[in-house]
């Protein structure tokens, strides 16, 4: 078993970091914290976007990151604070907090080896959000959570559905493989386009967040 | 063939833009055809394709309707459009009713095709389009000259001129700064847009999911930060299932781009919800609060209709058939006319679209069938454009000249032959000493602009074989079907056959009764003559019932093997003659390996040669070994060369109908020949032999053509004994 899972892992290693993601393993919880730390200080990030990750809560990522100055705003509705701002003026704020992010926090559902895929699954859309606005992304991977093909990812989205009832798909899964591209602009092939500058992934080793 | 289409052409060909972008991707280009079944069984991958679409087009109606339930209960709502105009109608509603000012877009074809942005434009709303090239080009103002790569000849000092003049600022033509900009500026139209459209890749019924591929993230600012979220989905996107749509993903990355996936893919079912949060702020998430699902038809269901045709709709959108299509490498895809380029474009247009500009566009496909042998969904894109073609003449008709040359000389054999002969004499004062015909007088000038054609000969293959109409017996029978370029041009080529074959115990004959293969008639979708001409042919090849029939020209070989018995499979018993005649058909080089398959190696000459492989040789035919074993076993290096498998650029009509376009084709593998520095190549058609030489000759080079027949006959040409003696 233990076997499978580091093939698993160097596979998805080695097919996420070809398509342009930097990869890395942390197998405690504080690890997690200072990689994602140092991060923030290589890109001077101030600012930080986070939506729903267990592994994050697990591993107090939030209080990690403020206690060393970084303002961080976790992004799901229901985190944000009560008072007298309407759903207009609370997503208008959110907005510009993603718009402003140096850096952009979410947890994959699943990881894909075959092609180092990361499955980020949400129904908010916040989730997307940060994975595609701040100025770099990190996304957490449990490794239970890493399977070996495409299939096996679609398997575990669909959790039984259609045939059981209730079951449904999030209303979005996004399939993010490396670092977003463009070849559009004369002279420069593989060229970072939208998204952010440079996407991170932490595996998270067995143990953390109580796995 | 039309005076605006060669027009079109000629524009094309002396586009500088066009030639440099094409140089700069060639690379790419051929890096994308190598990774694309890079560690992957590819073959296995796109028969999983073809059975997805195959069975989903199937079952499209039931699909639809799926599809519809499951999307409204996820959310969204969905407008089934008949037509463009009616899905463009509906977008402009929702804007209006939602008070829409300002709108992004990603990439969508469907949207090109039923110009949505400019309908959106014309009544006053702003529409960026948000994908890089596709925002080039929009400020550009042009067409796509690529699927995907769709502003690829829009040069870095033209980028810079548009990008400085959108974003307000005086540009450096350099890629940073330009992308930079890009960055900023689309990011405030994103900021400032109250709706966005996004087309589909792939829409599955069972969870009401449309799948959106992109690597640029452009995608998921336009469906994620409007309050509004408008999909434009063809109604041949659907399939069934999650699993499904996995089987198209595992090949439509690598076919588009030569990467395993693309950075992003969407899946989105409904508009976005509140997880659970306070009451106040309401159920909407933070992404749009509306998801509009427009499912537009637009000529999808009858298509679906016709046999002939329906596989058009199992085309993924990947881009992998232009990228190797030698025409669209020459023209690149503004030629096309409208938005579908290369030939599944042209099929899709004449049925989506407008089937008069498709009559102009089903002419330039040379039917090399390089498309067919990458398209991941298996399609037959060569023999749709073969069947558009027909199509095309049965509404049309012919013109008087093809009429009379169809329909009353060639179905013909004796005033077909005739003909030909007849055309031996004309000829003799434009023959320069060596033979050639360098310079024909208008109007046939054009003809040999670009390559130097051989004269008609005046003793045929047929008269000199008159003594070899029957086999005596030996241990093979083998009927030789020489094809029209052998019999009338090349008759020593004939002879070389006939020879070589009785050196392996085999006794050739030449069957007097054959005739034109009829291919010039099937591909122009003559299919009444081709059809006539078929059953000739047969009838004389199977008299003696030979054991192989050998051919020199791997086109009429393609004919006799893979099209007589679909052109005959109407009749049972014509259908079955044409499968028995199918079945001994052989090229020249296969046979010779087949008849001596323990022949040892002969000793090396030192003669460096290269092979050129007919493309109705190895795609047609699958034929690609044996020619070269052959060549090395007598004792000939062979040094490849780059694209071997590349059309040579005569492409049957080609040569004579748009003699620019096929030059261009022609030049790039001569380019290719040149390279490997031998001073000989060696392909086994005679079409090919034609147009190799007359290019070569047309540069000057001394550069040897011959057909591996003529190489092996050497200097010892040294006859068999007549038959029937």
């Amino acid at each position: 078993m233990a076997t499978a899972i580091s093939d698993l892992m160097e596979q998805f290693q080695n097919e996420a970091g070809q398509a342009g993601a930097i990869v890395q393993n942390a197998s405690a919880e504080s690890e997690v914290t200072a990689l994602v730390l140092k991060l923030a200080r290589e890109h001077m990030a101030k600012h930080a976007v986070m939506s729903g990750s267990p592994l994050a809560n697990a591993c107090r990522l939030k209080e990690g990151l403020m206690e060393a100055g970084i303002e961080v705003i976790e992004t799901a509705l229901k985190k944000q604070p009560a008072g007298p701002d309407d759903a207009k003026a609370v997503t208008d704020k959110l907005k510009r907090k993603y718009l402003e992010a140096d850096m952009g926090i979410c947890e994959a559902s699943v990881g894909i080896a075959e092609t180092g895929t990361l499955v980020i699954t949400g129904n908010e859309g916040d989730e997307r959000l940060v994975t595609i606005l701040p100025r770099i992304h990190i996304t957490l991977l449990n490794v239970d959570n890493l399977v070996a093909t495409m299939e096996d990812a679609m398997a575990r989205l669909k959790s039984g559905f259609p045939a059981v009832p209730g079951r449904r798909l999030p209303r979005y899964v996004t399939y993010l493989t490396g670092r977003n591209t463009t070849g559009d602009i004369p002279g420069a092939l593989t060229a970072r386009a939208q998204g952010p500058e440079q996407e991170y992934v932490v595996i998270c080793s067995k143990g953390i967040g109580g796995g | 063939m039309s005076k605006a289409m060669e027009k079109r052409i000629h524009a094309a060909l002396h586009d500088k833009r066009i030639h440099d972008a094409f140089q700069t991707w060639e690379p790419i280009l051929k890096f994308i055809s190598m990774a694309a079944g890079m560690g992957i069984d590819y073959e296995a991958a796109r028969g999983k394709i073809h059975a997805v679409k195959e069975r989903c087009i199937n079952e499209l109606p039931q699909l639809v309707e799926q599809f519809k339930r499951a999307a409204v209960e996820a959310g969204a709502q969905i407008y089934e459009a008949k037509t463009g105009q009616d899905a463009n109608d509906y977008i402009l509603k929702v804007a209006r009713d939602n008070g829409v000012k300002s709108i992004v877009k990603s990439t969508s074809s469907l949207a090109r095709e039923i110009g949505c942005r400019e309908a959106l434009e014309k009544v006053g709303l702003e529409v960026t389009e948000t994908d890089v090239g596709d925002w080039i080009i929009q400020l550009a103002n042009e067409k796509p000259m690529h699927m995907t790569a769709t502003s690829c000849h829009i040069t870095i000092e033209q980028v810079t001129e548009l990008l400085s003049s959108a974003s307000g600022e005086k540009l450096q033509p350099e890629p940073q700064c330009l992308l930079d900009a890009t960055r900023k500026t689309l990011r405030k139209a994103f900021i400032r847009a109250d709706m966005g459209i996004s087309g589909a890749n792939i829409a599955v019924a069972e969870s009401g999911t449309i799948v959106i591929l992109t690597n640029e993230g452009n995608e998921c600012m336009v469906t994620t930060m409007p309050r509004l979220h408008v999909a434009l989905v063809g109604i041949e996107k659907l399939v069934s299932t999650l699993e499904d749509a996995t089987v198209i993903l595992r090949l439509l990355s690598r076919a588009n781009m030569g990467m395993k996936l693309p950075v992003y893919i969407s899946h989105i079912s409904g508009p976005s919800i509140a997880d659970s949060s306070p009451a106040a702020l309401g159920t909407t998430g933070q992404g749009p609060a509306e998801l509009h699902i427009v499912l537009v038809d637009s000529g999808r269901s009858s298509l679906r209709q016709s046999a002939e045709f329906r596989e058009a709709l199992y085309c993924i959108k990947c881009g992998a058939c232009i990228n190797v299509c030698p025409v669209f490498r020459s023209l690149g895809g503004q030629t096309y006319g409208h938005i579908y380029q290369g030939g599944i474009g042209t099929v899709l247009t004449a049925f989506l679209n407008d089937f008069e500009i498709a009559s102009d566009l089903a002419s330039l496909c040379m039917g090399c069938k390089a498309c067919t042998a990458v398209c991941p969904a298996g399609i037959d894109i060569p023999g749709m454009i073969t069947r558009l073609r027909a199509k095309i003449v049965a509404e049309k008709g012919l013109s008087w000249t093809k009429k009379m040359a169809y329909r009353s000389i060639l179905c013909n054999p004796g005033r077909f032959d005739n003909a030909v002969r007849a055309a031996a004499f004309p000829q003799r004062p434009f023959l320069d000493n060596d033979g050639m015909l360098r310079r024909l007088p208008p109007p046939f000038a054009s003809l040999t602009n670009t390559i130097s054609l051989p004269p008609i000969a005046y003793r045929t293959l047929h008269d000199r074989l008159e003594d070899f109409a029957k086999p005596r017996e030996a241990k093979a029978k083998v009927a030789f079907y020489a094809g029209c370029v052998c019999n009338y041009v090349y008759p020593e080529l004939g002879m070389d056959v006939i020879n070589i074959l009785g050196r392996y115990d085999a006794q050739p004959y030449f069957p007097p009764g054959q005739t034109c293969c009829g291919a010039p008639a099937f591909y122009e979708g003559v299919t009444d003559t081709a059809v006539s001409l078929a059953k000739k042919n047969i009838a004389a090849l199977e008299v003696e019932n030979p054991d192989y029939i050998v051919t020199v020209c791997p086109g009429c070989a393609a004919m006799l093997q893979k099209e007589y018995p679909r052109l005959l499979g109407n009749d049972l018993g014509w259908k079955q003659r044409a499968g028995k005649v199918a079945g001994k058909i052989r090229d020249f080089s296969q046979l010779v390996m087949e008849l001596s398959p323990s022949a040892g190696k002969k000793a090396a000459r030192n003669v460096k040669l290269t092979y050129h492989d007919p493309c109705h040789l190895r795609r047609g035919l699958g034929i690609y070994r044996e020619p070269r074993q052959l060549l090395e076993r007598e004792g000939y290096e062979i040094v490849e060369m780059e694209d071997s498998d590349v059309c040579c650029g005569f492409g049957g009509k080609t040569v004579l109908e748009y003699p620019e376009l096929s030059d261009s084709v022609l030049q790039r593998k001569l380019d290719k020949i040149i390279a490997t520095g031998v001073d000989t190549v060696v392909t086994n058609c005679t079409a090919c032999v034609l147009q190799l030489r007359g290019g070569l000759d047309k540069r000057k080079s001394l550069i040897k053509v011959m057909h591996s027949a003529e190489l092996m006959a050497g200097e010892n040409k040294q006859l068999p004994p007549k038959t029937g003696d």
